[in-house]
């Protein structure tokens, strides 16, 4: 029997209510005991002092880009980058080459995942055929086969009545659809939030009004067919409070916010840093402490990190043709335990719902939380150890991160799935 | 920081947001010294000698890059133009790529003009040669902020105190954005004006008083500036039609009465006559357009001597 004992930690299991110091027993991958002085006799054991053990966090949003675009990242390296960051389960994103829009690609990824992970690998089908707003794709079969929800990630499902086709087919498996909130046509040519830093640096804007558009039109016709709605990387004032206000009315709606979103502005963007470039925008202050206040008062449900890796000549460009998104997963927990807890705005158990139990909860997914009986799947972290963001040493083929150079504090120090360590220490076991 | 300590050696000029009053002045002082090179009988002067300049030209233009090319050669420098157009971008290479080519010839200043808003900061960040930003995007076109100032300040004495009504298309100006931060830090009144399509929205957090029609942002003006409106955007939507521009917001006789009866009428160029700007208002008295043309020539000599020998002791003899 394989035993492992982390020891004194601060055990933090939100879905449990447990803030404890003491014990956690892992034997042959499951967690069999919680809290108290365990006799480590026989086992390997952790020296979890000064640390907090945590359910294994769980990313909702992340682009592993297979297949097709397997120089910006695969399996094998998205999985390293999750496990460097502390993530013990990613769910990537359909918006691949070809898109996963058919049960055939998804049985195939999760196959894919067994060989190469390191750590839970999830798949997220396409709501419509090729991602083209057009047809909807076959999402019972793809959700029968294993895909966790449904998104067209990327783009916004733009005809209402093809979502409104997705929420009624998909509730009849009980299918999330994962929404790409944006009114297309007031984005078009946009590199950025448009503001005041939009009007002095020149660059074309992306309206909040596009983003709170598109929601208020997917909250509806989530309330009108009953289907559940998840909202992906909200970025704005008024998307938090229409989400707000129709959880308030019962409606099925769940949203999540980036690390990025949570703790920069659209000023990052003064110097034109490509790096900095990322759909939706980074918005303005206002829009900023709207997210964070949503984050706090359980309007937005969880991070996410949309971890959106891209070759290094893509984004050696001008920032108007430098295509969005940067990577995430090995920022997201230290920009948050910065960004959030050391500023005092989240407590470390709020940090940790929002990591672990919120997203396990949107995707129906038996994790989240440390549970005897339950996968192994645990994150320890160091709230207190500063280091600098240095991409050279990142695990993710994509290197760009507008967190670069940045000093911060909090990161994981070890992540362990199914009993196994898979990052101890920064470094990636295996 | 005093005048004299100022120098421009080595410096980027991407942008009059993040020039300070002192460099400005410098500028504008060294291109009084400038202008009168221009006028003498025979233009070469050998101060530049042995130096490099490269035009890189990423979108057509003449008054630019003809004025840039000149004030090299008037100060004794080699210029070498390339357009986009006959060089290996046709062939898809990255502007990092083509700057890091253009470098390794051993070129001493790059001035840059291209499509891209933060395309100069972006190349000021891959080589080493000094950049001047000749106009990016939608972002700056400093030597045109500077001629403009040069160009109010010879006819004004000074810019402290002046009211400026910039007027026409801001969303897409460049020279609106460099003349906006000149005109504040200068100690002007800025004002910009034009149909509310084409004013970024939260423009006034630069500092500026916004006004979606032109009457009362000409009424006392010192300065009138005209910008240039592209037929594009109409294509776009953004404005009606170009007959509907010219009735509401052209600059004509009698709204240019509304400024002050010496105000100034400047324009960029190239004008779009009897759309944004009347012809009798392009030639008025009023209008110093053809002097603001000699002016740029006058800055820019001023800039490629800044960067390239310092700050102090104009040499400008034959």
């Amino acid at each position: 029997m394989l035993k492992l004992v982390l020891k004194g930690g601060r055990i933090i299991d939100p879905a449990q209510k447990i803030d404890k110091v003491g014990d956690v027993l892992i034997e042959d991958g499951v967690i069999a005991k919680v809290g108290g002085d365990i006799d480590a006799a026989g086992a390997e054991v952790f020296d979890a002092r000064g640390l907090v053990v945590a359910p294994g966090f769980i990313d909702m949003h992340a682009h592993l880009r297979e297949p097709g675009q397997e120089a910006k990242e695969d399996f094998a390296s998205g999985t390293r980058a999750a496990a460097a960051g502390g993530f013990t389960t990613v769910c990537t994103m359909p918006n691949t080459r070809p898109a996963v829009d058919d049960a055939v690609l998804v049985n195939g990824l999760i196959r894919r995942a067994e060989l190469e992970r390191l750590v839970n690998v999830k798949i997220i089908g396409a709501v419509t055929k090729g991602q083209e707003g057009k047809e909807l794709a076959e999402v019972g079969d793809m959700l029968q086969a294993g895909a966790v929800a449904l998104s067209d990630d990327g783009r916004h499902v733009a005809n209402a009545k093809i979502l409104r086709t997705g929420f009624e087919y998909a509730g009849m498996f009980g299918g999330l659809i994962i929404s790409h909130a944006e009114e297309a046509s007031l984005v078009e040519d946009g590199f950025m939030h448009e503001g005041a830093v939009s009007a002095m640096l020149g660059l074309k804007g992306r309206p909040a009004v596009a983003e709170d558009i598109a929601v208020g039109r997917d909250v509806m016709l989530a309330e009108y067919t009953g289907g559940r709605l998840h909202v992906a990387h909200v970025s704005t004032a008024g998307a938090v409070e229409l989400i707000r206000r129709a959880k308030a009315r019962g409606v099925k709606v769940t949203a999540e916010a980036t690390p990025h979103h949570l703790t920069l502005t659209d000023e990052a963007v003064i110097g034109y840093d490509p790096a900095t470039k990322v759909n939706p925008p980074l918005r303005s202050q206002e829009h900023v402490d709207a997210l964070v206040a949503g984050l706090k008062d359980g309007t937005v449900d969880c991070i996410a990190t949309d971890h959106a890796p891209h070759a290094f000549e893509e984004k050696d460009v001008e920032f108007r043709y430098a295509p969005s998104g940067f990577t995430g997963l090995e920022t997201a927990v230290g920009v948050v335990l910065t960004g959030l807890y050391h500023s005092g705005k989240l407590t470390l158990p709020e940090v940790i719902e929002k990591l672990a139990a919120a997203p396990a909860r949107v995707l129906g997914l038996e994790a989240g939380s440390l549970k005897a009986g339950a996968a192994a799947d645990v994150t320890v972290l160091d709230p207190a150890a500063e280091w600098t963001v240095d991409s050279a040493k990142f695990y993710t083929r994509g290197k760009c991160t507008p967190f670069e150079g940045k000093r911060l504090k909090g990161r994981a120090v070890a992540t362990i799935v199914g009993g196994r360590f898979v990052m101890k220490d920064g470094e990636v076991c295996g | 920081m005093t005048k004299s300590q100022v120098s421009l050696r080595g410096r980027d000029i991407l942008e009059l947001q993040g020039m300070s009053v002192p460099e400005m002045e410098l500028i504008l002082d060294t291109a009084r010294e400038m202008k009168n090179v221009i006028d003498r009988d025979i233009k070469k002067v050998p101060t530049l000698r042995g130096k490099s300049v490269v035009n890189l030209f990423f979108e057509p233009s003449t008054r630019t890059r003809t004025s840039f090319e000149l004030a090299g050669k008037y100060l004794g420098a080699d210029v070498v133009n390339i357009t986009t157009s006959a060089s290996s971008v046709v062939k898809g290479e990255s502007l990092r790529d083509t700057l890091l080519t253009v470098e390794a010839m051993g070129v001493d200043v790059i001035v840059m003009r291209h499509e891209a808003e933060g395309s100069s900061h972006y190349a000021a960040k891959v080589v080493k040669p000094v950049i001047v930003n000749a106009g990016d995007g939608q972002h700056e076109h400093p030597t045109q902020g500077l001629l403009d100032m040069f160009s109010i300040k010879e006819k004004k004495g000074s810019i402290a105190g002046l009211k400026v009504a910039i007027i026409g298309d801001i969303l897409h100006s460049r020279v609106a954005r460099s003349n906006i931060w000149a005109l504040l830090k200068l100690g002007a009144e800025v004002r910009v004006a034009g149909p509310r399509t084409l004013l970024p929205r939260d423009m006034d957090r630069m500092g500026v008083q916004v006004y979606d029609r032109v009457e009362p942002a000409l009424e006392g003006a010192d300065v009138v500036n005209i910008l240039r409106i592209q037929k594009e955007r109409q294509q776009k939507g953004l404005f009606p039609t170009a007959r509907e521009y010219a009735r509401l917001f052209g600059i004509n006789r009698a709204r240019l009465d509304l400024a002050k009866p010496d105000a100034l009428v400047l324009h960029p160029g190239p004008m779009n006559r009897g759309l944004e700007i009347a012809p009798d208002v392009a030639y008025s008295d009023q209008s110093v357009i053809q002097e603001q043309v000699k002016n740029g020539l006058a800055i820019r000599m001023a800039i490629l001597f800044l960067v390239l020998m310092g700050g102090t002791n104009v040499e400008t003899s034959a």
